[in-house]
C-alpha cells in the first residue's frame, strides 16, 4: 500500500513532486485502460458490422437494384434508343434460344410428373384431384423452379460473364466516361427482358408440361376424356388467387434471376476472375430462385 | 442544364484529384481550354493520360478545387446532367472501351443514340463518311473481336468525331498509325476546332503530335509530379 506520509528527513517540495508523479501515472493508467476499453469495443464492433455487411451487403443491392429497376422503367426519359435495343435484343435471345430448351424440359416433366401424377391418382381412385394436384405441384412448384434454372443456366450466367467481363477489363468506366450509365443500359433492360422471359417460357412449360403429360395418358390408356375434359378439369382447379399468383411467381423469378445476374457480374472487381463470379453467380442465382419459390409457397 | 459556350470550353482551377481513386499526385492542377484551342499534354506514362482525361471528364473525385465543362463545375451536376454532360466529349482512350457482345457500328453510334434525337438512318450516314475518311471500306457490322488493331484505331477515330462532340479528349490516338490515317485524323481534328470544339491531346513527347501538327498546337503542357507545367512548343 502506498504510504503518502511525510518521512522524517524529506524535502516537502520533493514529496510534493513524487505525489503528483505518482497520480499522473495512475490516472495516465486509468486513460490507458479506458482507450484499450473503447479501442477493444470498436474492433469488436467493426468486425461484427463487417461479417453481417458481407453477409447481407448482396441481399441490401438486390433491393436497392430492384428497386432501381421498377422506378427507372416507370420513367418515360429511361427508355432511350440504346435501352431499348438493349431490351429488345435480350429478350429475343432469352425466349427464342430458350424456347426449345424449356419445351424439352416441359415435356420430359410431363412424361416423368404428369402422366405418373395421372396415373397414379387414377389406381388410387383419386382422379378428380388430379386438376388440382396439377396445377398446385408442377404449375406453381416445380414450373417456376425449372424455368428459373433454365433462365440462371443459359441466360443469367451469360449476363453474369458478359457485365463482369465489361467491369473487369474497365469497359464500364469507359462508358461512365460516354455518360452512359451502365445500370440503365445494361441492367434494367436486361433484368426486364429476364421478367418477360420468365413469364413467356413458365407458361410454355407449363403448357408444354401438362399437354404431354395428357397425351403419355391418354395414348397408356390411363385416361380417356378428352383434351377438352382434361383442360377444363386442370382449369377448374385454378382458383381466382392462383390466377396472380402463378404468373407472379414466373414474373417475380425471371427478375430476380436478371438482376442477380447483371449485378453479379456488374459488382465483379478486378481481383475476380471468371473462375472466381461465374460459381458466385450460379450459387446466388439457385438461392435466389429456391427463396422466390418458397416465399410464395408460404404466402400465396 | 444551361451550357457556356463564350468563356472556356474546359477549365481546371486548383483542381487537386484524389490520390486514392485517381494515383495523380494531389497537387493543384490548372488548365484552360477555350472553343477551337488544341492542348497538348505530354505525359511520361500513359495511364496518367487516361487518369487525367477522367479528371477532365468529372470522372475522378476532388479534393479541392474544380473542373468546369461548358461553364459547368462536374462537382455541382446531378447524376443525370452529369451524363449528358459527358455526351458531348468525344474519347480517343487506351482503356479498353469495345464491348465484345455489341457489333462495332452499334458501339461507334452508342453515344449518339443514347444522349441525342437524330435518327439512326443519319448518324448511320455520318458514320459512314467518316468512316471511309478513316481509311475503313464502310461501317464495320462485325463484333470488335473480328477486328485488327488498327481498324479498331480507325473505328475509335469514327467515334470520337461523331456527332461534332463539344470536346475531344485525345489519348495518344495516332501511335503506330500510318501516314493516310494520321493526315485524315488531323484534317478531321482541324474541321472540328473550325466549328469550335477544344482539344485535348495526350501522348508521350516524341509522339505523332509533335512530329505532324506542332504547328496546330495552342499550348503544350507537361503532366508532371507538380502538376501541369507549361512547355515551349517547337
Amino acid at each position: 500500500m502506498t504510504d503518502f506520509s511525510v518521512q522524517q528527513g524529506q524535502d516537502p517540495e520533493e514529496l510534493s513532486e513524487n505525489d503528483s508523479k505518482h497520480a499522473l501515472d495512475l490516472s495516465q493508467r486509468k486513460e490507458i485502460g479506458l482507450s484499450d476499453l473503447l479501442r477493444w469495443i470498436r474492433r469488436k464492433l467493426a468486425w461484427t458490422g463487417q461479417t453481417f455487411r458481407r453477409h447481407i451487403w448482396f441481399f441490401l443491392i438486390m433491393l436497392g437494384g430492384g428497386w432501381g429497376v421498377i422506378f427507372e422503367s416507370l420513367r418515360v426519359r429511361s427508355w432511350r434508343r440504346t435501352v431499348r435495343y438493349e431490351f429488345v435484343s435480350t429478350t429475343n435471345s432469352i425466349i427464342r434460344r430458350g424456347l426449345f430448351s424449356t419445351m424439352f424440359t416441359g415435356v420430359l416433366t410431363g412424361i416423368a410428373a404428369v402422366s405418373q401424377v395421372i396415373y397414379w391418382l387414377g389406381l388410387t381412385g383419386l382422379a378428380t384431384m388430379t386438376g388440382s394436384i396439377l396445377i398446385n405441384i408442377v404449375v406453381r412448384e416445380i414450373a417456376p423452379i425449372l424455368v428459373g434454372v433454365l433462365l440462371l443456366g443459359r441466360n443469367g450466367m451469360l449476363s453474369t460473364t458478359e457485365l463482369g467481363l465489361l467491369a473487369m477489363n474497365g469497359e464500364v468506366r469507359s462508358m461512365q466516361a460516354m455518360g452512359i450509365d451502365p445500370f440503365l443500359l445494361l441492367v434494367m433492360p436486361r433484368t426486364l427482358a429476364f421478367t418477360v422471359g420468365g413469364f413467356t417460357l413458365g407458361i410454355l412449360f407449363s403448357f408444354a408440361a401438362l399437354i404431354t403429360g395428357y397425351i403419355i395418358s391418354r395414348v397408356s390408356g390411363v385416361i380417356t376424356a378428352s383434351v377438352w375434359t382434361f383442360f377444363n378439369n386442370v382449369t377448374s382447379a385454378i382458383s381466382p388467387s392462383d390466377y396472380v399468383a402463378i404468373p407472379l411467381k414466373f414474373i417475380a423469378v425471371g427478375f430476380v434471376v436478371g438482376l442477380g445476374a447483371c449485378l453479379t457480374g456488374l459488382t465483379a472487381t478486378n481481383q475476380d476472375t471468371l473462375r472466381s463470379i461465374l460459381p458466385r453467380s450460379f450459387s446466388r442465382g439457385m438461392l435466389i430462385v429456391m427463396v422466390v419459390s418458397v416465399v410464395f409457397s408460404l404466402d400465396l | 442544364m444551361k451550357t457556356c459556350v463564350t468563356g472556356p470550353l474546359l477549365e481546371l482551377n486548383k483542381a487537386v484529384p484524389s490520390f486514392e481513386e485517381s494515383g495523380l499526385p494531389p497537387v493543384p492542377f490548372n488548365m484552360r481550354l477555350m472553343p477551337g484551342d488544341c492542348v497538348f499534354v505530354d505525359v511520361y506514362d500513359i495511364s496518367r493520360a487516361t487518369t487525367f482525361a477522367d479528371v477532365c471528364s468529372g470522372l475522378v473525385p476532388l479534393e479541392s478545387g474544380n473542373v468546369q465543362f461548358m461553364g459547368l463545375d462536374w462537382c455541382r451536376l446531378k447524376e443525370k446532367e452529369i451524363n449528358s454532360l459527358r455526351g458531348r466529349i468525344g474519347r480517343i482512350t487506351k482503356r479498353r472501351s469495345w464491348p465484345d457482345f455489341i457489333p462495332v457500328h452499334m458501339a461507334i453510334m452508342l453515344q449518339q443514340l443514347h444522349h441525342t434525337t437524330v435518327s439512326q438512318e443519319t448518324l448511320l450516314f455520318e458514320a459512314s463518311v467518316l468512316a471511309e475518311q478513316f481509311g475503313l471500306p464502310g461501317l464495320p457490322t462485325v463484333n470488335p473481336n473480328m477486328m485488327s488493331m488498327m481498324d479498331l484505331c480507325r473505328a475509335s477515330c469514327v467515334r470520337a468525331l461523331l456527332g461534332k462532340p463539344q470536346l475531344l479528349l485525345l489519348e495518344e490516338p495516332m501511335e503506330g498509325a500510318p501516314k493516310e490515317l494520321i493526315d485524315a485524323f488531323l484534317r478531321a481534328v482541324t474541321r472540328a476546332r473550325d466549328y469550335g470544339a477544344g482539344v485535348v491531346w495526350l501522348a508521350r513527347g516524341g509522339s505523332t503530335m509533335h512530329r505532324y501538327y506542332r504547328q496546330g498546337v495552342t499550348s503544350a503542357l507537361r503532366l508532371t509530379d507538380n502538376g501541369l507545367v507549361t512547355v515551349r512548343v517547337g
